[in-house]
């Protein structure tokens, strides 16, 4: 059939009202993006998460001018129709898998609009040193005469060496066009930046102030900028962006996949990061009154796979054993030959070291705004994320590892899992006595109770956590994870479907989608594993440095800012320890790049620590599996949490519904 | 909690059950005990693995299904099995038996998380398969050479990471350019695969979880087995 070449379709998403002609064929994922609606997606368009559900509306809809049906979508097959038959359709489609082949009126249901997420990634004030690596000298130059032939570079360099003592400084060759009329200007009188006391970056006339950087943590899904004074060291705003590569996929390894599938795959990453953070640079800079010209140092910190892609690596070997980095020191560079081209033209970055394949250089942040290595007591660290880094040390050796925990703490492969937005449930309280419960949902300060209505869309990774906690509090599941039959006598939220039970978190009347939002036992099921493969690593780094508790927690990242640490102990993600010795320590790998930004000093100490911690590959460790093993239980099979049952006393022995036990008289029998 | 039995005393049919309990309760002890017994009965190697064995683990292989016993329960009842397992073996060489089948097992290259693969390998065991388990990290060769090795009737392989997943189409490519692909019945699992990937790749099934794997690996099997008969 011939089709009439670049055949448009007109597309009304609802509520939004957006509005607008996309190619036929179009993919509506991409489509409603076009359009300007963001839908939901954790799978990244691979038609297996279920996040980007719309629903056609069937009709002609003179107001709209279109007539829409359902087969102005491509049919549903393959993947989606997989789906479909695991979970009720109601019509819907999702959006990812369905290609726009007519006009639509498409409704985009509450929990599928993408929501700008909270995150706790605000600059914390930490005493920092602040000993930059470009500072500012103002500098009197001999103006030039008959009887001295040498260039005016080579004065400023004598000027340099007699007013400061610096010798041998060099200077970038794309500011020489600039020298003589900043001479000139200044008569003779110049401001220069100066990078590690060896290379101009900056020229300018007079007497000039102001010396500005950039610390930029990049995230998977989120980059947050740190723009700092860097003569004061004052924070002077922060800006925050989701990572313009979660388009190609939204965790890491479906980035690395998207690499290996694409031919441009890494190039598309690499060139989508850059701009990014071109962009960043000019918010930040604006947000603060200045040019990003004025910015000339610049810290960047990322896992590994986002190390690699800025770098314009591809990341392929680190999708499989042995993880191998293509390097993994510390990299001084030029910001124009990163394609920084916002920045100044001279600028320079600075990127911290990764300590192995799976701890990134925003590892090695965290390790240095945390400084496990400067303490005398045993401290742990933990940023949580689809995998868990962990670090436990003190001043004599500090150990790294990497656990994959998976993305259950992230919202993902939990019934009514989402990420942590507007809506979510993510605090619960259970009463023991009579399973009443309340909760609290993003963007909303009181506690909802039975009696309060609500609009709750789902429950983020911290919510399903102290969920899940609390139902272990209350004895509604017992201590290996399993629903507990007697609850179910207690309260009509806990109920069976065959053998396998559910709990009823919020009611319909309380919930986006008037259906109810449940904890199923699968649900109960892979937090478990999730959180065992954390626990079973930091009890493998324990064993390593022969203690058999920590003294301090540390939990890095937004998912660490927003769980509770009880809560976190009960279920036994964390081992125990006296609770006002568990601190939420926020973007700790922001912090670390702002060390690194404004303490030049902390950069060889990174490099240095980089080389002295020990990694060690927890997965092929003889005993993980009996570690992961035993601490499926809640809070574990064996482990003593003395802390903890203070807290709780008596409740944490959990329930245990063995049935009546029949075995032999073995003793008899022999 | 428990009440204790006289193992002689009991019918051969309340026994068969006890052993059944035992297993999924993971009491290692009691299942050699039961199955020594009902060997001393005169139950044939066969039938003790049959009825007392592989029938206990169905039950736990449901229940681990349906999420109400989980992986540490699975492991201590696959232990017990084990226990049984080690007196009947020898004894079901003896007899010539006839085998279930054989399986070859690993992750793929690249893939170092092997904890669902062991549990499959345990519950395999657990319904009467040799299983050759190669561990982490398996090149096409290593598959092959252990498929050619072994009278193989199955393949498995896993992959957690979707990183490493696409290297079980080469192996796949690899059989069939060896002349093995249709010898053996090929299963393939793991965190990010699915059922539309093992079409694609050309595997015979995906396997969600441990005790599905056994359930297909038993029917493919069978399927196979009647295929030949009937060709």
């Amino acid at each position: 059939m011939l089709e009439p070449k670049n055949h448009v379709c007109r597309v009304i998403l609802l509520p939004s009202g957006l509005r607008g002609e996309i190619p036929q064929g179009t993919n509506l994922l991409e489509g409603a993006r076009m359009l300007g609606v963001e839908l939901e997606s954790i799978c990244g368009g691979r038609q297996t998460c279920g996040k980007c559900q719309i629903m056609v509306e069937e009709g002609s809809f003179a107001k709209h001018a279109v007539t829409s049906i359902r087969h102005h979508l491509s049919p549903i097959e393959g993947r989606e129709a997989a789906y479909w038959e695991r979970h009720e359709s109601k019509g819907r489609r999702l959006a990812c898998a369905a290609q726009v082949s007519g006009d639509l009126l498409v409704t985009v249901p509450e929990e599928s609009q993408a929501h700008k997420q909270v995150i706790a990634k605000a600059a914390t004030q930490r005493a920092i040193e602040v000993q930059p690596a470009v500072r500012q000298l103002y500098v009197e130059c001999d103006l030039a005469r008959l009887d001295d032939p040498r260039g005016d570079w080579e004065r400023l360099q004598e000027a340099m060496a007699k007013q400061w003592g610096l010798n041998g400084i060099t200077i970038d060759p794309v500011l020489l066009p600039g020298l003589q009329p900043a001479l000139r200007d200044g008569r003779g009188a110049v401001t220069l930046s100066l990078w590690q006391d060896a290379e101009v970056l900056r020229i300018q006339a007079g007497y000039a102030e102001g010396v500005y950087g950039l610390a930029i943590d990049v995230g998977s899904t989120t980059v947050a900028a740190h723009l700092c004074d860097l003569r004061t060291g004052a924070v002077l705003t922060t800006e925050v962006m989701m990572n313009p590569q979660v388009r190609f996929g939204e965790d890491l390894m479906s980035r690395v996949s998207y690499g290996m599938m694409d031919p441009d795959g890494v190039g598309r990453m690499h060139r989508a990061i850059i701009q990014g953070l071109n962009e960043l640079a000019e918010k930040a800079a604006l947000a603060a009154g200045l040019s990003a010209k004025d910015i000339l140092d610049v810290v960047l910190v990322g896992n590994s796979v986002m190390h690699h892609l800025m770098l314009g690596i591809d990341p392929v070997e680190l999708g499989g054993a042995p993880f191998a980095l293509a390097i993994s020191g510390p990299l001084d560079l030029k910001a124009r030959d990163l394609g920084l081209t916002a920045v100044h033209v001279a600028a320079r970055v600075h990127i911290l070291p990764c300590i192995a394949g799976q701890n990134g250089a925003d590892n090695m942040a965290v390790l240095l705004a945390t400084a496990p290595h400067e303490q005398d007591q045993m401290m742990l660290v933990v940023d949580i994320g689809t995998n868990a880094e962990i670090l436990l040390g003190d001043r004599q050796q500090v150990l790294a590892a990497s656990s994959p925990t998976g993305p259950a703490f992230e919202g993902a492969q939990i019934t009514h899992g989402q990420r942590a937005a507007p809506g979510a449930i993510e605090r619960t309280r259970i009463s023991p006595e009579n399973l009443e419960l309340k909760f609290k949902v993003i963007g909303r300060e009181e506690w909802i109770d039975e009696s309060t209505q609500a609009a709750a869309t789902g429950v983020c990774g911290s919510g399903i956590i102290e969920a899940i906690a609390e139902m272990f509090l209350a004895g509604i599941i017992d201590r290996d994870g399993r629903f507990m039959e007697a609850a179910s006598q207690r309260s009509w939220r806990v109920r069976f479907n065959g053998r396998a039970g559910e709990f009823v978190l919020a009611k319909p009347d309380q919930t986006a989608s008037k259906a109810p939002i449940v904890i199923t036992q699968n649900d109960v099921r892979s937090v478990q594993l999730a959180k065992a493969a954390l626990y079973a690593g930091v009890k493998l780094l324990m064993r390593r440095r022969r203690v058999d508790r920590v003294d301090r927690i540390l939990l890095a990242g937004a998912f660490g800012s927003f769980i509770s640490p009880q809560h976190a102990m009960v279920l036994g993600l964390i081992p125990d320890c006296d609770l006002d010795k568990v601190t939420a320590v926020g973007n700790a790998a922001g912090d670390g790049a702002r060390i690194a930004l404004l303490n030049r000093k902390r950069r060889s100490e990174a490099a240095e620590l980089a080389r002295q911690v020990d990694y060690v590959s927890i997965a092929v460790e003889p005993r993980f599996q009996d570690e992961f093993v035993a601490a499926m239980a809640l809070p574990h099979a064996v482990d003593p949490f003395p802390h903890l049952n203070q807290h709780w006393p008596g409740q944490l022995k959990g329930q245990h519904q063995g049935r009546p036990r029949r075995r032999f008289n073995l003793v008899k029998s022999i | 909690m428990s009440e204790e039995l006289e193992i002689t005393e009991l019918e051969t049919s309340e026994l068969l059950e006890i052993i059944h309990d035992c297993l999924y309760d993971g009491m290692a002890e009691d299942v050699v005990a039961g199955v020594k017994e009902l060997l001393r009965r005169g139950m044939s190697p066969y039938d003790t693995l049959t009825q007392g064995l592989v029938a206990g683990m169905d039950i736990v292989g449901v229940d681990f299904r349906d999420g109400i016993l989980f992986v540490p329960e699975v492991l201590m009842a696959a232990k017990a099995m084990k226990a049984g397992m080690a007196i009947l073996r020898p004894l079901l060489a003896e007899t010539g038996a006839p085998a279930i089948g054989t399986m070859v097992i690993g992750t793929v290259k690249g893939d170092i998380h092997d904890i669902g693969k062991n549990l499959v390998t345990m519950m395999m065991e657990g319904a009467g398969f040799k299983v050759v388990d190669l561990g982490i990290n398996n090149d096409a060769d290593k598959f092959i050479q252990a498929v050619r090795e072994h009278q193989t009737d199955i393949l498995g392989m896993s992959a957690l990471l979707t990183t490493t997943m696409p290297y079980m189409k080469v192996v796949i490519q690899a059989l069939k350019e060896a002349g093995l692909r249709d010898k053996v019945v090929v299963l393939v699992g793991g965190a990010p695969v699915n059922a539309p990937f093992a079409e694609a790749i050309q595997a015979d099934a995906y396997c969600r979880d441990a005790s599905v794997a056994v359930q297909t690996a038993k029917k493919l099997l069978a399927e196979k087995r009647n295929q030949v008969m009937v060709g």
